[in-house]
């Protein structure tokens, strides 16, 4: 049976320059408040377009009024607050630092709304939702609660999870789980022991398509190892920024029971990916990974790179995704084609 | 000049950026839409400068900067000056802030002195206080790029690291005091052979240079790399400790660190103005694990100021000189 195959951006994108202005100018006071929101709708459907256009399977909103990945829910969430920068891993950008002093109490839900008033304009596709894991959440973060940091990471897992299952019930098919701290080869196995109670908390009764991500790096073997027992259905492996490593990680601990999802296209560059080097890549990573359903993704999120390099790398996705299935001989899910 | 002298002890310093003063953000934006040429930008950018010094010496500061108030970015400012680089798209710093990663798409040459007129118009005002001299180091201009030409970063680093080295000589024909080259992309990529890079274009920048050789390294884990750069070819290692809540300290003293130390004690990523008792308790830490001596311990923030109001950024260096005056009595 030929394996089936399909693509999706992994997450955000940049934010064209009519919505960055729109944004700027709320701020300075110069636009109406409310304004931006609208303009934040077309900047969205422009994105969810590249998507649909380029055949993606599951298409995300954008996330394009995120500040960084964690705000909206430091936003949303009583006892904490956002504070200074600190640089996002080994990028130019900085996210600022959630500071917990209690536990984690949300006041109004995240995903849900935006699945309402997207997952219309996204079929025939179905929408992904992305979330930050609960353990990178708790890494990233200052604790000045009184919780111990399992206690806290455990209701960051619990806040999550009510987002997950909210958005799940407004109509998201799919969700991703991004999990950069796995690369940090820094990282505790005291740290790391609690990711599988972690996981389980934040995925109980969340009945939809679970997916892994992680991006930056390439963790240690014995950090993959325990990834490869997480309670996920797909593992995103970014094989464009360092295709040596994940070979060899493939090659020595394959990929368990999980979809495979190939980060083929890079994402912190604006060069077109050479298309014989990801089927390279492609080919050789499938002769080890014996699987019947493959996944096409970008290698990070698209919000590093500027706009208009954020919509090529979509397209180039696209189309590597559906030639790649072609030549390989793989049923290529490609939504637009249904009807 | 006056008869300024840096104290022997606990000099107090400034790692280079400061808030962009009235009118550095009009003459900025007036740049960048081309109604001014790079020649306008530095006679009317002078006002900011002055502004900055005297915001330095009101609080007191012994070694000083420029501001960096011409620059927009410390990439974009050295980009838009030499040869093999084409102007880039808008990439997001933070929050709604962004700035226009810049692409290499030539070899990369120096083509004209690039930061000497704001340093030697800051010297001139800051009433013998010693200037220095800061670029952005090759491996950070090479990292926070998009490079269409080399490919290969080790060659882009060492091309990139003979444009900063000629840069320098501009300088030392002026008779510079402190050469500080910036590198924060390292703290990121804590490898060995990437901080093995660094030292390659280091040796480049720094071969034969009688004034004070610096390097500035800030927010990351810098406990990871510090093994592999104390033999860089510098005096002076200047890092930040507040923001990490001096967490390398312990791996100084692990690792025999015995050069001179720029020591963060200012967040700046922090609007709570530290207070005098605080930064003193903070020198404290530093003294009492007997590593280096008072005389090899340059107080001064963390990194530079820009992000910062004016306001909290001038109480912090004021708090911070007075606590270095209260240290040189105390050790």
């Amino acid at each position: 049976m030929a394996i089936k195959a399909w693509s999706s951006v992994l997450g955000g994108f940049h934010r064209p320059r009519f919505l960055r202005h729109a944004l700027r100018d709320v701020e300075k006071g110069t636009l109406p408040l409310g304004l931006e929101e609208e303009l934040l709708k077309v900047a969205t459907a422009e994105v969810i377009g590249a998507q649909l256009a380029s055949g993606m399977r599951y298409v995300t909103d954008g996330m394009l009024d995120w500040h960084d990945i964690f705000r909206p829910f430091v936003e949303a969430w009583r006892n904490v607050y956002p504070d200074g920068l600190l640089r996002y891993f080994d990028n130019n950008f900085f996210y600022r630092i959630p500071i917990f002093r209690g536990e984690p109490e949300p006041s109004k839900p995240i995903l849900a709304p935006r699945v309402r008033a997207f997952k219309e304009l996204i079929e025939p596709a179905e929408m992904k939702v992305v979330i930050p894991g609960p353990l990178t959440f708790t890494l990233l973060s200052k604790n000045e609660s009184e919780l111990p940091k399992e206690e806290l990471a455990k209701s960051i897992a619990k806040a999550l999870n009510m987002e997950l299952k909210e958005a799940v019930e407004a109509g998201a098919k799919a969700v991703q789980v991004d999990e950069p701290i796995l690369i940090d080869p820094y990282l505790s196995l005291d740290d790391i022991n609690i990711i599988d109670d972690l996981f389980k908390v934040l995925f109980e009764g969340v009945d939809a398509f679970k997916i892994l991500a992680f991006y930056f790096g390439v963790p240690k073997k014995d950090i993959y190892e325990r990834i490869l027992n997480l309670n996920v259905d797909a593992l995103v492996l970014p094989l464009a920024e360092n295709p040596k490593g994940f070979l060899n990680l493939v090659k020595e601990h394959g990929c368990g029971d999980k979809i495979p999802v190939l980060g083929i296209v890079n994402a912190r560059n604006i060069y077109d990916d050479d298309y014989q080097h990801v089927k390279d890549l492609v080919k050789e990573s499938l002769n080890t990974l014996k699987t019947e359903e493959v996944g096409f993704t970008t290698s990070s999120w698209l919000d590093l790179i500027p706009y208009r390099y954020s919509l090529r790398k979509t397209t180039i996705l696209g189309k590597y995704s559906e030639i790649l299935s072609k030549e390989l001989g793989f049923d290529y899910i490609n939504p637009l084609k249904i009807i | 000049m006056s008869g300024f002298e840096v104290p022997k002890k606990f000099p107090t310093t400034v790692v280079g950026s400061y808030p962009k003063l009235d009118p550095a953000p009009e003459v900025l934006r007036r740049y960048r839409k081309r109604e001014i040429d790079d020649k306008e930008l530095h006679e009317l950018i002078k006002p900011a400068i002055k502004e900055v010094i005297n915001d330095y010496l009101w609080a007191g500061v012994d070694i000083v900067s420029d501001g960096e108030q011409s620059r927009e970015d410390m990439v974009v400012y050295f980009a838009e000056r030499m040869k093999g680089y084409t102007v880039g798209d808008w990439v997001r710093i933070f929050d709604n802030t962004y700035f226009r990663r810049p692409v290499i798409y030539d070899k990369v040459e120096w083509k004209t002195p690039m930061t000497i007129e704001d340093w030697e118009y800051a010297r001139s005002i800051s009433q013998g206080r010693p200037v220095k001299a800061i670029l952005t180091g090759p491996y950070t201009m090479v990292e926070w790029s998009f490079d269409l030409h080399y490919k290969d970063k080790r060659e882009a680093v060492l091309d990139m690291a003979k444009v900063m080295r000629r840069e320098v000589e501009e300088y030392l024909k002026r008779g510079v005091k402190y050469v500080q080259i910036d590198e924060p992309a390292l703290s990121t990529r804590p490898w060995r052979e990437d901080a093995e890079l660094v030292k390659e274009a280091l040796e480049i920048i720094f071969k034969g240079v009688s004034a004070k050789r610096i390097v500035h390294i800030c927010f990351g884990r810098l406990e990871r790399i510090l093994p592999y750069i104390l033999d860089y070819p510098v005096d002076q290692f200047d890092l930040e400790f507040k923001n990490s809540n001096f967490r390398l300290l312990p791996f100084l003293k692990e690792y025999g660190f015995d050069k001179e130390l720029g020591y963060g004690v200012i967040d700046v990523h922090s609007l709570q103005v530290e207070s005098v008792n605080e930064i003193i308790k903070d020198i404290e830490k530093l003294m009492k694990l007997d590593i280096i001596g008072p005389e090899k311990v340059y107080v001064d923030p963390d990194c530079g100021l820009k992000r910062l109001p004016r306001e909290i950024a001038r109480a912090k260096l004021k708090n911070m000189v007075e606590a270095a005056k209260i240290a040189r009595e105390r050790w």
